[in-house]
């Protein structure tokens, strides 16, 4: 086999690059990397101001649902005094199922009665709030949110009341 | 590397006239062989984040001068020698030829003569130092053609370099 011609190319492969390239080429690619410089930042500044102009209508159309979202609350809206007691019942309804907690693990399935009485009281309040910004008498809606908790609070003191006297027979029965 | 116009121009002086003969091998047009010495420093340079340290910055700058130079051919029409074209192949790998004289500019000028698609892939093997498996990729052709596309265009090219040789004397 013969190989005269690649062996001849190996030893003389610089004889074979001679030609040159004309001599403005490289200010020709300069001009064009300057170019492109120029054109990046533009660019960059196009994709910015877009960018930032999503994020504004974001943030407007977000705070404008959170504007129609907050108009459900408030029974403070309707009547201030109504709003007082409520909160003063939503304190006191706090701590006393606190208290009905404590004594859950020694009577499970009273505290589960207990609980789910107090879970249809609770679904009747989110009703009542959630039809509070459509009625048409709202200060008879806060009424019924403001006595809804004051019979869950009542509610609760007789539970309490019950499931003490239970815990105390329980305990005589045991000694 | 890439903010700095005078490592640029370090690159393009060290790398510029290489990437030319590589392109105008392919390409056969001077005009056509600056157009994608170009537009490959311009990539490069722009691209040079892309470029990843496996290769030399030469050897990835020479497959983007090929890639783009082959394009520019393909754009010309030039079609790579279908299958059924090869089967008169000979056998016979011929350059045994003594009297011909080697001499690398008649080679050179020689190798424009030879038609397109014989003339990439001799360029490609002999001159670029790609093996045919190489060359099947970057031509998207058989391994098999790249090879015999090979053996004919050496073949051609003696031929030449005899009519030369014979006119000569």
């Amino acid at each position: 086999m013969n190989n005269r011609l690649e062996t001849f190319v190996k030893e003389n492969r610089k004889a074979f690059d001679v030609m040159e390239p004309s001599a403005g080429l490289w200010a020709k690619i300069e001009q064009e990397l300057d170019n492109k410089k120029k054109k990046k930042p533009a660019k960059l500044y196009l994709w910015m101001s877009a960018a930032a102009a999503i994020v504004v209508v974001f943030g407007l159309a977000w705070l404008y649902v959170g504007k129609l979202q907050n108009k459900d609350l408030e029974i403070a809206d309707v009547s201030a005094s109504y709003a007082k007691k409520e909160v003063h019942f939503a304190g006191l309804i706090t701590e006393k199922r606190d208290s009905l907690a404590i004594f859950a693990s020694a009577n499970p399935e009273l505290y589960k009665k207990f609980t789910a009485d107090l879970k249809k009281l609770d679904e009747d309040y989110e009703r009542l709030k959630a039809e509070l910004p459509t009625s048409p008498n709202q200060t008879f809606v806060v009424k019924a949110m403001v006595k809804n908790r004051e019979i869950q609070l009542q509610l609760l003191k007789q539970q309490l009341l019950i499931i003490n006297q239970v815990d105390d027979y329980k305990r005589v029965n045991q000694i | 590397m890439q903010g700095s116009r005078a490592a640029q121009f370090e690159l393009y002086k060290l790398y510029a006239k290489a990437m030319y003969n590589v392109a105008l091998r392919i390409l056969n047009y001077e005009e056509e062989a600056e157009d994608v010495l170009q537009e490959a420093f311009l990539d490069a340079f722009t691209r040079i984040v892309d470029f990843r340290q496996e290769t030399t910055f030469g050897l990835w700058l020479k497959q983007i001068v090929i890639n783009k130079s082959i394009n520019y051919l393909r754009k010309r029409k030039m079609e790579f020698v279908s299958t059924d074209e090869l089967s008169e192949v000979p056998d016979e790998d011929s350059f045994d030829d003594s009297e011909v004289r080697l001499q690398a500019d008649e080679i050179r000028t020689a190798i424009t003569e030879l038609p397109d698609g014989y003339r990439v892939v001799l360029s490609l093997y002999l001159l670029e130092g790609y093996d045919h498996e190489e060359i099947a990729h970057i031509l998207k052709i058989s391994e098999n053609t790249s090879r015999t596309q090979y053996m004919r265009a050496k073949k051609k090219l003696k031929s030449i370099l005899e009519q030369k040789g014979m006119r000569d004397e």
